[in-house]
């Protein structure tokens, strides 16, 4: 019997096309999660008031950015998920080697971010006709669908980067956490801690630099480079440890 | 071809030898049956050769390559075992696609045909099946892969009587049809065989034997007779087991080096001789103790 050869690339769009259909449940998260986030963003996600004795004024701000936080942490989450024995194994079934396992699971989960930075964008529209419908004395910043287009689909670029940023962050701990399971504990305490040491200094520390570092950057060119270097610095980093994983049951 | 080849192939689990040190050859288009007790490195072999995991020490060379992480290995090898992870979204109509997709030679006709033959609903979802469906399904991604190497392990395992004859049937017709080199580890060598060319018969993780099957049926001898006269008889002897009968008769199993002459002494000096079926003879190699469970309560 001849042998079958296989190109990398061809495995790996194979594997691609298999996980958007295998992995379906997670776009059904998605929906879910955006819609919680919408509820909770009908509390305003900001405003100010005040009152001088018989007059009241109250602002309240509705806008999507809740939903993004909810999405950031929904590809935090996803990228976690899938490398879980559960669907980590799944590849070994069919053709597949370490790297292009990997390779799928990173563009599946760039696709994942896509698709989440959109909708999340999407959904300010979804807020803005429940706002209108159920507030009153409403101030709309724009009534039509596309606006300001650039505008649009710039803020569905960046938020996919970030949403692809955290992405890349939960597929290396997930990673971490598959070689051993002490850093289940591990992660999270050093992250939990680092915040409350930061608080006690009262000063500046390193997770609320990493913060500003993709947060507060002004220039979108920068930001960019930014995300795409720590991307690919996290996600080469994943690429190393996972190499020499076995497949156990 | 060669198509499998280790020497000195040696996986430690935690500090145990899962694999001590083994070589073997395993040639193209024959079907050989990995034969051992609970615990002597058959799975782990499978493992290693599917690229599952990666060897201690020794070397391993599958189609003349190392299988770990290895994408045309993946490619042209299959590995069937009763705890294999399929996408639990994905019906079996969806995953019996899915294959398709991935395996070249696969063929989508006869895996319809299986899974309509077993009865298996393809809307449903894997793990909502039987133990018993679920190793009839995998089996059934085995045969339709059509792979240069295809492995299983324990396939039967769950499946009941029928199914289980139905499908060695359906191997052997399928392997005549296209012929491919098939490993089975099983325990239930009587049944499987009639089905098998080879038989590598393993202990501790390590190859004790590896010959036809024909040759493995009169590899040994079984001796019945009076203890003193039995005793006589198998003093040069290599003993594979040993078994008391009554008060002063025993049965033992020796390996068969007689000659014809011998054998007519022996039947002269009242005893009995009998073939030693293959699966007797692989339960006596593999045990620890001459005298099996016997020596426990003795």
């Amino acid at each position: 019997m001849s042998l079958t050869s296989v190109r990398l690339t061809d495995v790996v769009k194979k594997q691609y096309l298999y996980k958007m259909k295998a992995y379906s449940q997670v776009f059904m998260s998605l929906i879910f999660i955006q819609l919680l986030a919408v509820l909770f963003s009908m509390n305003g996600v900001g405003g100010m008031g005040s009152s001088d004795g018989n007059m009241q004024i109250e602002i309240k701000y509705f806008s999507a950015v809740l939903v993004v936080v909810f999405t950031m942490l929904w590809g935090f989450i996803t990228a976690i998920i899938i490398t879980t024995k559960a669907y980590r194994n799944d590849d070994f079934v069919f053709v597949t080697n370490r790297t292009s396992s990997n390779l799928s699971n990173i563009v599946f989960l760039l696709t994942a971010s896509i698709i989440g930075g959109i909708t999340s964008m999407l959904s300010t529209y979804l807020i803005k006709v429940i706002v209108y419908y159920f507030f009153s004395d409403v101030s709309l910043k724009s009534t039509s669908v596309l606006a300001a287009p650039n505008e649009f689909f710039l803020g569905s670029f960046s938020t996919s980067l970030y949403i692809f940023l955290f992405c890349a962050l939960g597929y290396l701990f997930g990673t971490l956490v598959q070689i051993n399971k002490a850093f289940a504990v591990l992660i999270p305490a050093a992250f939990f801690g680092g915040l409350i040491i930061d608080g006690l200094r009262g000063n500046e520390g390193v997770i609320a630099k990493g913060f500003n570092f993709f947060f507060m950057e002004p220039s979108l060119t920068v930001f960019i480079i930014k995300v795409i270097v720590t991307a690919g610095l996290l996600i080469s980093g994943t690429f190393a440890l996972s190499n020499r994983m076995e497949v156990r049951s | 071809m060669t198509v499998i080849e280790c020497r000195g192939l040696t996986k430690v689990y935690g500090g145990a030898k899962a694999l001590n040190n083994l070589s073997c050859k395993i040639e193209e288009n024959k079907i050989t049956g990995l034969i051992g007790r609970n615990g002597a490195g058959k799975t782990t072999l499978l493992k290693i050769i599917a690229g599952y995991l990666k060897e201690t020490s020794g070397e391993l060379n599958v189609f003349s390559e190392n299988p770990f992480n290895n994408l045309l290995v993946s490619a042209n090898v299959i590995f069937i075992h009763d705890q294999m992870n399929l996408p639990t979204s994905l019906n079996l109509k969806e995953i019996l696609d899915t294959a398709a997709s991935f395996y070249e030679k696969w063929d989508h006709d006869l895996a319809n045909r299986l899974l309509e033959y077993f009865s298996l609903n393809p809307l449903q979802h894997h793990n909502g099946l039987s133990k018993g469906m679920k190793s009839t399904f995998n089996a059934i991604l085995g045969l339709a892969a059509r792979v240069p190497l295809t492995l299983f392990d324990e396939p039967t395992s769950g499946m009941d009587a029928a199914v289980r004859k139905d499908f060695y049937r359906a191997l052997l017709k399928d392997y005549l049809a296209h012929p491919r080199t098939i490993i089975i580890s099983s325990h239930h060598l009587n049944e499987i065989e009639d089905l098998l060319e080879d038989i590598l018969l393993m202990k501790d993780g390590k190859e004790l034997l590896h010959l036809p099957v024909a040759d493995l049926k009169e590899w040994a001898i079984g001796l019945q007779g009076k203890t003193s006269v039995i005793n006589e008889w198998t003093r040069n002897k290599e003993v594979i087991y040993t078994k008391s009968i009554g008060l002063d008769q025993s049965y033992v199993a020796v390996r068969n080096d007689f000659s014809e002459v011998e054998w007519q002494k022996a039947r002269v000096a009242g005893l009995e001789l009998t073939p030693v079926t293959s699966s007797d003879l692989c339960v006596y190699l593999t045990s620890k103790t001459k005298g099996g469970i016997d020596d426990v309560f003795n």
